[in-house]
């Protein structure tokens, strides 16, 4: 199975670089073979094709917009075929917004983005405060727990796409309880943390969704031992329902 | 007209400390700048202080400590502020605690560490004689904020500064070297030489690989660590340039590791070029230099040594671990390592992920974890094994391999010092309150 990193060097500002040692590990420690391919700007495009499955995090202004240059030609043509083939993906913060429509910037410029997920986010202003802090949310009846830090608000079209429901914290927009996206097999997030080491079923869920795609049976992951993992969610849900600490 | 004020706020001070209430650090700074906001600029007015800043992501304490010796020792009376309170507050509680109550001052250098974010308000107050840029990197972001916004406001603050304003930046980081160069005043840039460049690769922990005038990917003959190293842009011809380093001059390296260095030249180049102390002094004066609170601080502890690194960022984490293996033996020494996540510390631990941990499976004997965030960093630590583990369970810990997990930082640092050799140090890396903890069960009392 071959990950493909996107903009490990541009788009890796908030500790995404989990995401892919844990996607990474799970699948060795099954016994799957698995490289990391990452991906740079100016690469070229077919780069994208040998890839089972994606990773992208989130990033700084200047660096996202050396980002949006590289993905407007053939590369992002390429990159959204596959996600829309069923690839999976996992796009966090900065990477999750720029699938979408557009994004509107806290002084009103637009960017457009590559519109896979059909969702706008806006930045209210610098005025208004960012959603930082620890989130739980609940996705397939299971507790996530994460970390955002985002100032842009997301809207998503058709609230049947929503990856997670809030149950602390603000997600997509702060007000409708939604987190993230879900289309095809592709999960849009501001969830950092990283979100997948302390979260192994959405890893194994992507893992599983890949190794469909690519041998087109169906899959069922052996199990690995979660017990660190469970007790690291569970010791902050613990805590974050505790009114006293935060 | 101040006396009033600098008596208030002594008098507060000290009824804080008294009763234990809070911070004798700020709360004298706090109280008399709600009095009259101008009091810093008016007690430094009344008096000849060269005020020096230190600022930078990591490095700040190690350095004003390393400039405040070579100037004691050279005849200056220095005051500064205490670590960890480098906001306005903590900058005007060192001058009024140092005041008498007609604002003399009996000193004639004041070096201040301020905060990243706090360079635009602190340097409105106060005109410094001299600044010093050590380096930016990312750290706490959901606190500072991302590194070019703040390299930007550092930009605004500088070219506000007076033309005989002095200013040391590290040449080897591109962004302050990029600041540097659009400056009137004098810049003095000072770095490392070439024999220490030694990776040929660009690391994960990196910020500034981009040219900040054109955009383009750098070039770089070496690197140091993170993004410090010999840049060019072959796009616009961008390139580090008139770089000092005292590499082959007598000047003693009195700290361990490769980002010590460049605190140390941070400090012979402004203690040369504002204060005029010829190098044989310099050098004298570093000769038996003791570190800063848990900067390398070696620690007895139930006869055994403990060498404590703060660790509190991916670079400054990525430091420790190189300077550790570099400097120690291997599968001799136990590591510690300690995460918190309170506002000092960031609350964000994601992080984590950004540093190179793996090395030290092979490199210690045993790792011990604890912290408010130990599951985190526990998962962190497993996740650099190539194999599946099955992670044990007794009535205080979890453990697997050789790696033991404690919530409870007395029982892992008495664990860990125990079960360490006679003849060998046990290391350990914490954040900022963590290594605050630690320090305080080890000696048995807190420092602030």
């Amino acid at each position: 199975m071959t990950i493909g990193w996107l903009y490990p060097d541009l788009m890796s500002t908030y500790g995404d670089r989990g995401n892919v040692i844990v996607l990474e590990k799970r699948c060795l420690w099954r016994g799957i073979e698995c490289i990391v391919k990452k991906i740079f700007v100016n690469d070229a495009p077919e780069v994208v094709l040998s890839c089972d499955l994606f990773m992208m995090g989130g990033a700084q202004d200047l660096q996202q917009e050396i980002v949006n240059r590289d993905l407007s030609g053939k590369k992002g043509e390429l990159l959204l075929k596959k996600l829309n083939d069923g690839v999976p993906g996992l796009l966090v913060c900065g990477a999750y917004q720029f699938l979408g429509k557009y994004y509107k910037a806290a002084d009103g410029t637009i960017i457009k983005g590559l519109s896979f997920f059909d969702m706008y986010t806006a930045h209210p202003g610098t005025q208004v405060d960012r959603c930082i802090g620890n989130i739980i949310i609940e996705w397939k009846g299971k507790q996530l727990v994460g970390f955002e830090n985002h100032g842009g608000r997301t809207h998503i079209a058709d609230k049947s796409q929503t990856f997670a429901k809030v149950i602390k914290g603000y997600g997509n927009n702060g007000t409708d309880q939604t987190e993230g996206m879900i289309y095809k097999n592709v999960i849009g997030t501001y969830l950092h943390g990283p979100i997948l080491p302390k979260n192994p079923e959405v890893a194994d869920f992507l893992i599983e969704k890949a190794l469909e795609k690519k041998f087109t049976k169906s899959i069922e992951l052996t199990s690995l031992d979660n017990k660190l993992e469970s007790k690291a969610k569970s010791v902050i849900i613990r805590r974050l329902q505790t009114p006293h600490r935060e | 007209m101040n006396l009033l004020t600098i008596l208030v706020a002594k008098v507060a001070g000290f009824i804080i400390k008294l009763l234990s209430l809070g911070a004798g650090s700020t709360w004298p700074g706090h109280i008399a700048l709600a009095i009259n906001p101008r009091i810093a600029r008016d007690i430094l007015s009344t008096n000849k202080i060269k005020v020096v800043l230190v600022v930078g992501t990591n490095g700040k304490t190690t350095t004003a400590k390393l400039l405040r010796v070579i100037l004691e020792k050279n005849g200056h009376r220095v005051i500064k502020n205490q670590e960890g309170a480098n906001l306005l507050n903590g900058i005007t509680s060192a001058l009024v605690n140092n005041a008498t109550l007609n604002g003399k001052i009996d000193a004639d250098v004041a070096i201040f560490e301020v905060d990243e974010n706090m360079l635009p308000i602190v340097s409105t107050e106060i005109t410094p004689t001299a600044v010093i840029l050590l380096n930016l990197f990312r750290d706490q972001l959901d606190r500072y904020g991302e590194v070019n916004s703040i390299s930007a406001k550092w930009q605004n603050v500088l070219k506000k500064l007076p033309d005989t304003t002095q200013i040391f930046i590290n040449g080897d980081d591109p962004q302050l070297f990029y600041i540097g160069s659009k400056l009137n005043q004098k810049v003095n840039y000072f770095g490392l030489s070439n024999k220490h460049f030694t990776l040929s690769e660009i690391p994960h922990d990196v910020d500034s690989v981009y040219c900040p005038v054109c955009g383009k990917r750098l070039d770089y003959k070496g690197i140091s660590y993170s993004h410090l190293g010999d840049f060019s842009c072959s796009a616009c011809g961008f390139k580090r340039k008139n770089v000092v380093d005292f590499e082959d001059s007598k000047f003693p390296t009195p700290l361990l590791g490769r980002y010590n260095l460049y605190n140390r030249n941070a400090a012979i180049i402004a203690a040369k070029e504002v204060f005029l102390i010829p190098d044989e002094l310099i050098a004298k004066s570093l000769g038996d230099f003791s570190p800063a609170y848990g900067r390398q601080e070696k620690i007895k502890y139930k006869d055994k040594t403990v060498f404590m690194l703060l660790s509190k960022n991916p670079v400054g984490f990525n430091q420790s671990i190189e300077t550790v293996i570099e400097n120690f033996d291997i599968k001799k020494n136990n590591i510690v390592l300690v995460l918190n996540d309170r506002i000092p510390d960031g609350t964000d631990v994601s992080w984590i992920w950004d540093v190179e941990f793996d090395k030290l499976h092979e490199f210690a004997s045993k790792i011990f974890i604890s912290g408010d965030r130990v599951y985190d960093m526990a998962l962190r630590i497993r996740y650099g094994l190539d194999h599946d583990i099955r992670i044990e369970n007794s009535h205080d810990r979890l453990s697997f391999k050789d790696v033991i997990i404690y919530e409870d930082l007395k029982k892992c640092l008495d664990h860990a010092v125990s079960s360490s050799t006679p003849s060998n140090d046990c290391i350990i890396l914490a954040t900022y309150t963590g290594m605050l903890e630690a320090r305080k069960i080890l000696v048995g009392r807190k420092i602030m």
